[in-house]
């Protein structure tokens, strides 16, 4: 029995299927997602088909701004996707609420309705960024964005130690650094 | 011996259907210029949705059991189908009644499990496979009651192999045609692929079924497939018949696989009709299946 | 007749295919050029750009990938050309924090009274917005808000017989 959890494990990478799920997006990010399964991209290859209903899905793509009406009508989706899943968010819109992140309208991303594995961020993300996050997710690649910090000069902190007004701006520069 | 038969019947239909509907859609991809799948994608996929969890989502026992009927019916008619031109064990017990209904049993799950879904999609697909049902059925009886004329009997080994015995004629020929015809609404494929699997356009009536459900009605269909593509071949195609059993089913897999090529070429270049449009199709057909059948009475 | 194109798929994740010279990818700073006056933090589409000034010679400046559009205006805006942006889109990732890029900034301070440059309270001349050649009318005493770079006569003549602009009703 687990012989064939094994099995059925294995076969979970090579054949995602996919639904995609519009959470007030302007549509250029559907469009970039449909772009994926015409023949220059193609995605069918690694075994990934588009699905019209979650109960059939592995994977949930989002895109979009998760907007206030469309909050409870995506949990919904994510909790009729059967168990092994994964959630994209595509898009700068679903990787922290794009331009409208504080708006009157928007929750802002989409991990503010669910749980999030992979962001794919871009405005609308290339066919070959959405292609480089499902092969990110499959381990074909390796991940390559990385934090960067950039200093212009070490400081010589310990003269500010005395000062108690450094100290209290301190914390703030702990606060920054996680 | 026989028994060996029905045991070399259902294994060998069910470790290569998916690899037909690999070729499948393997050529469909290749059409559209884009390299597909590999080929053996649809073993993949029934692997992983059989280990999904089930989402139970209308809680009646016909919903739970639909998908192990449908499997159940086509194992049956793959139990006592001649392949090889040997009859197996269970072929005796039966006759074309018999697989004509265990068919139909095969679609009327599909139907329940649909409408047990409470979904107002799996409603409409499930009129709509209704219709296409009530339609087709009788070309697939038109076929075998051809033989049954040109035999006299009703038993399954005689009227498969009645065009070997009686030899071709002019009903046949029109059979044949009507048969290729029909072929694409037996399968579920492009231009007739209005219930089944329409996934692009309403959901099909399978739309509620996740995990292990889905996965007995995907082989079912994959099982469906390669059953009418079989009786193609062991019904028209009587010529190749050798002495040696390993031989025979050799020859009967490449002609399988021949007409899934040819389901394929239509199925990816031609569009999805319309039920009114479909409609009118089925009746021409049945009309001709009719005249077929008609004409092997006058020993044509 | 299908057979003409062949297949068209690109390779792309097991052959590398860099984007054309001009697509708007990533941006990137460059720390020895950044003064660090946050025009790029005014005029950010998504406010993902922040400033912070933490003591009083070091100011931070956080750029959050995550809601970035990749608009560009923060690169069209720099005045020393410190950010370029990038053709780099294969930015996909499990944690949002890593696209960010932070920068720590060295701030010189004001020769006379010994204070960096306050981001809070900024002046009138701030305030106004108004540097340049300037051509307020001084007959009927209105500020007008036009400022040009070089002086521009036809400018001055229009000014000269400014009307104000009577209520109507």
């Amino acid at each position: 029995m687990t012989m064939f959890k094994n099995l059925a494990k294995k076969a979970f990478p090579k054949a995602l299927w996919v639904y995609h799920c519009n959470t007030g997006a302007c549509n250029g990010c559907d469009i970039e997602i449909l772009n994926i399964l015409t023949p220059y991209y193609d995605v069918e290859r690694f075994g990934i088909k588009l699905v019209a209903s979650p109960r059939h899905a592995d994977a949930m793509l989002i895109s979009g701004a998760v907007t206030r009406p469309t909050l409870p009508l995506v949990k919904k989706a994510y909790d009729a996707i059967p168990d092994p899943k994964l959630v994209f968010g595509v898009g700068s819109c679903a990787t922290g609420g794009g331009c409208w992140f504080d708006t009157y309208n928007v929750t802002g991303g989409a991990h503010k309705a669910i749980k999030v594995d992979y962001y794919i961020p871009g405005c609308p993300p290339r066919p070959e960024a959405i292609l480089f996050g499902v092969a990110l997710a499959l381990g074909i690649v390796d991940k390559k964005a990385a934090p960067v910090e950039m200093k212009q000069m070490e400081f010589p902190i310990d003269m500010y130690e005395s000062n108690k007004q450094w100290e209290e701006r301190n914390v703030i520069y702990q606060l920054l650094d996680n | 011996m026989k028994i060996f038969y029905v045991f070399v019947n259902i294994i060998l239909f069910l470790a290569l259907a998916p690899f037909f509907e690999g070729i499948i859609r393997k050529l469909t991809a290749r059409v559209q210029s884009r390299q597909g799948p590999p080929i053996y994608q649809p073993y993949l996929d029934i692997m992983k949705l059989l280990g999904k969890q089930t989402v139970i989502s209308a809680d009646n026992p016909v919903f739970r059991a639909a998908p192990i009927f449908a499997l159940a019916s086509i194992l049956a008619v793959i139990a006592f189908i001649p392949m090889g031109y040997r009859e197996t064990a269970l072929t005796g017990y039966a006759d074309v009644i018999s697989i004509i209904y265990l068919l139909t049993l095969g679609g009327v799950s599909v139907l329940l499990g649909a409408l047990a879904s409470k979904n107002t999609y799996a409603q409409v697909g499930a009129s709509r496979e209704m219709v296409t049902m009530i339609m087709v059925e009788p070309v697939l009886a038109m076929t075998f009651i051809l033989g049954a004329v040109k035999v006299k009997s009703l038993g399954i080994g005689a009227t498969m192999f009645s065009l070997s015995s009686t030899g071709f004629g002019i009903s046949a020929g029109v059979m044949l045609v009507v048969f290729l015809m029909a072929l694409q609404a037996f399968v579920g494929k492009q231009p007739f692929d209005i219930a089944e699997a329409e996934i692009e356009i309403l959901e099909g009536p399978f739309i509620e079924y996740s995990g292990p459900g889905y996965a007995m009605f995907k082989y079912y269909m994959m099982l469906k497939q390669m059953f009418y593509a079989s009786l193609l071949v062991t019904v028209f195609v009587p010529f190749l018949q050798t002495g040696y059993y390993l031989v025979n089913i050799i020859v009967q897999l490449i002609g399988i696989a021949l007409v899934f090529v040819f389901i394929a070429l239509i199925g990816s270049t031609n569009p999805r009709l319309r039920i009114d449009q479909a409609i009118k199709y089925y009746a021409v057909l049945v009309v001709m299946a009719i005249s077929a059948v008609g004409l092997s009475v006058y020993g044509l | 007749m299908v057979l003409k194109p062949g297949v068209v798929t690109l390779k792309y994740p097991f052959e590398p295919m860099p984007a054309p010279a001009t697509f708007r990818g990533s941006p990137t700073w460059d720390h020895h050029k950044c003064v660090g006056c946050g025009a790029c933090s005014n005029h950010c589409s998504a406010r993902c750009i922040l400033v912070r000034d933490v003591c009083q010679e070091l100011r931070v400046m956080l750029y959050d990938g995550s809601r970035c559009t990749y608009c560009g205006r923060c690169a069209e805006i720099c005045p020393e050309d410190a950010i370029t942006i990038t053709t780099e889109f294969e930015l996909a990732t499990e944690d949002t924090n890593d696209v960010t890029e932070r920068m720590e900034l060295f701030m010189l301070t004001c020769q006379r009274c010994g204070r960096c440059y306050d981001m809070e309270n900024s002046n009138v001349i701030e305030r106004l917005d108004l540097r340049g050649y300037r051509y307020d009318s001084l007959e009927t005493r209105a500020l007008i808000r036009t400022t040009t770079d070089q002086l521009d006569q036809n400018m001055l003549k229009k000014t000269e017989n400014y009307q104000r602009p009577t209520k109507k009703g």
